[in-house]
C-alpha cells in the first residue's frame, strides 16, 4: 500500500507529461465535471464515450500501466456487488452501472497522478473552512511517516510470533503498539506546532499559489473538457 | 463498517446530495465549536487523521478474513466530537482522492465515520467514572462502531428502497438483499469485536504512559493539563 501511495505521490510531482504542467485548478474542475457527468449519464453510449476519453487522458499522462490499472479497476468488485443486487436480466443496465464507477475512478486517478498534493489541496483549502484546509495538508503529511511506522510495527509483531496468539490476545497487543503511534503522533504534533509558530503560522497554512498558474499545457485540459462536453451534448439522449 | 467503500455512480443522487450538504453543515458547526483551539490542535488532529489513514490501509489478519481497522472510537475519545468530526471529514476527502470510495460519497462517508467519532468521547467520560481507562475506551469504541454500523445499514437500506425512478435505483431482490444483509451483519459484529479489542490495548497503554492524553472521567479533573487538548471542545 505504502509503495502504491508513494509511487503515485512521486509520479504526481516528477511526471513530465503536458497534463503534469497544466494548472491544478483546471484539472480539478475538469475531473469534477467529468465525474458528475459520468454519474448522471443516462445512456450507455455517453458512458462509453466518457470512459474512452478518460482512458485517453490517463494513458497520455504516462502513469505506469500497472498502477493505472490497479487504481482504475479498484471499484470493480464493489460495482459488481451492486450490479448483482440490481440485476434485472439486462446486460445493458449492468454495463451502464459498472461504467459509472469505473469512469469516475479513472478521472480521479488521472487527477491524483498528475497533480502534486500541495497543488491539489490548495484550491480545496480555499473553499473549505481554514482548520479543515490545514487539516488536509497536515494529515497527508503525517500519513506517510505513520504508515511506515505502522507497517514496521505490524511486521515486528508478526516476527515476534504475534500471529500465533489467539485473536483475543493479539488484538489488544496490536492496540498497545498503536498506542505508541498515538504517543508519537502527539509528540510530533507538539514539535510541529512549535515549528509552525516559529514560521509565523497564524491560523492558515498558505498552500502554494501554483494551482492557478495557467500555461499552454492548459489547452490540453481545455481540449479534453470540450471533448467531454461535446460527448455530453451529443449523446445525452442517445440510448 | 465505518467507511463506505462505495464508488461513484452507485448510490442515487437523492441520497448523496443531501448527505454532502449535511456533512458540510456539520463541518461548519464543528469548526465553529473548536475555533478557539483550532490553531493549537490542528497538528494533533493531522497526526491522528494520518494514523487513521495509515491503519485503514494495513489489513489485520483475523481468523479467515482480513480486516482494516479505522480507530474511529479511540480518535473520537482523544479529540472529542467537534475536532473528531473534522478529522473524519478530512480522512474521507483524502480516501476519496486515493480511490477508496467515490468523490460523491464523501459526505455520506464523513457522516458515518463522524457519527462513530462523535459518540465516543461523551460515552468514555461517563464510563471512565466507574471503570478503568482501557475498559471504558473499549466499550466506547464498541458503541461507536455499532452506531457507525447502524448508519451504514440505514444508508444502504435507503439506497435499496429508493424508487426505481431515481437516477440510479438499486435492487429489489428480496433473497439477494437478505443474503447481503446476513453477510454484512456478521462482518459488523466482527468489526465491533476487533476495534474494541484494539481500543482496549490503546487505552491500557495510554493509561500507563500518558494518562493526560485521555479525557478526564465525569466529575474528575484531567490528570495533567499539559496536553491542553481537553479544554472547552465538546
Amino acid at each position: 500500500m505504502i509503495n502504491t501511495l508513494a509511487q503515485i505521490d512521486f509520479i504526481a510531482s516528477a511526471g513530465r507529461s503536458p497534463w503534469h504542467r497544466a494548472s491544478a485548478l483546471g484539472k480539478l474542475v475538469f475531473a469534477a465535471g467529468a465525474v458528475l457527468l459520468a454519474v448522471f449519464a443516462p445512456g450507455l453510449r455517453l458512458a462509453i464515450a466518457l470512459y474512452a476519453i478518460g482512458w485517453l487522458a490517463a494513458l497520455t499522462s504516462r502513469l505506469p500501466l500497472r498502477l493505472l490499472a490497479a487504481a482504475a479497476f479498484y471499484p470493480l468488485l464493489f460495482a459488481a456487488l451492486f450490479v448483482a443486487v440490481r440485476w434485472d436480466g439486462s446486460w445493458e443496465t449492468a454495463l451502464r452501472l459498472m461504467l459509472r464507477p469505473l469512469t469516475a475512478s479513472l478521472y480521479v486517478v488521472w487527477l491524483v497522478g498528475t497533480t502534486p498534493y500541495p497543488d491539489l489541496f490548495a484550491p480545496l483549502s480555499r473553499v473549505l473552512p481554514r482548520a479543515t484546509g490545514d487539516g488536509l495538508f497536515l494529515t497527508y503529511r503525517a500519513l506517510f511517516e505513520l504508515l511506515g511506522r505502522a507497517e514496521h510495527l505490524f511486521r515486528a509483531l508478526h516476527l515476534r510470533a504475534a500471529a500465533k496468539l489467539p485473536a483475543r490476545r493479539r488484538l489488544p497487543l496490536a492496540g498497545e503498539g498503536l498506542g505508541t503511534l498515538v504517543l508519537h503522533g502527539f509528540e510530533r504534533s507538539q514539535r510541529m506546532y512549535s515549528i509552525m509558530l516559529l514560521r509565523g503560522y497564524s491560523g492558515r497554512i498558505c498552500g502554494c499559489r501554483h494551482y492557478a498558474e495557467w500555461s499552454w499545457a492548459d489547452l490540453w485540459v481545455l481540449l479534453a473538457a470540450l471533448a467531454v462536453t461535446g460527448a455530453g451534448v451529443l449523446l445525452w439522449r442517445a440510448p | 463498517m465505518s467507511h463506505l467503500h462505495i464508488p461513484d455512480g452507485v448510490l442515487p443522487p437523492i441520497l448523496w446530495g443531501p448527505g454532502l450538504a449535511l456533512a458540510l453543515a456539520l463541518l461548519l458547526l464543528a469548526v465553529r465549536a473548536t475555533r478557539r483551539e483550532a490553531a493549537r490542535t490542528v497538528a494533533y488532529q493531522g497526526a491522528l487523521g494520518g494514523l487513521m489513514l495509515a491503519v485503514m490501509s494495513i489489513p489485520v489478519p483475523l481468523f479467515a478474513l482480513e480486516y482494516c481497522l479505522t480507530l474511529a472510537g479511540p480518535v473520537g475519545v482523544l479529540l472529542g466530537a467537534a475536532a473528531g468530526f473534522q478529522v473524519a471529514f478530512v480522512v474521507c476527502v483524502i480516501l476519496a482522492l486515493l480511490g477508496q470510495g467515490g468523490l460523491t460519497v464523501v459526505g455520506l462517508n464523513a457522516l458515518v465515520l463522524g457519527a462513530a467519532v462523535s459518540v465516543a468521547r461523551p460515552l468514555y467520560v461517563r464510563l471512565a467514572a466507574g471503570r478503568g481507562a482501557a475498559a471504558s475506551l473499549a466499550i466506547a469504541t464498541a458503541v461507536s462502531q455499532a452506531v457507525a454500523g447502524l448508519c451504514w445499514f440505514a444508508l444502504l437500506a435507503l439506497a435499496l428502497n429508493l424508487s426505481p425512478g431515481a437516477a440510479v435505483a438499486i435492487g429489489h431482490g428480496g433473497a439477494r438483499t437478505g443474503l447481503f444483509a446476513g453477510i454484512t451483519i456478521g462482518l459488523w459484529l466482527l468489526a465491533i469485536a476487533a476495534e474494541s479489542a484494539v481500543a482496549f490495548g490503546i487505552g491500557r497503554f495510554l493509561a500507563r504512559v500518558r494518562p493526560d492524553l485521555l479525557p478526564a472521567a465525569a466529575g474528575r479533573a484531567a490528570a495533567v493539563p499539559v496536553a491542553g487538548l481537553h479544554g472547552s471542545a465538546p
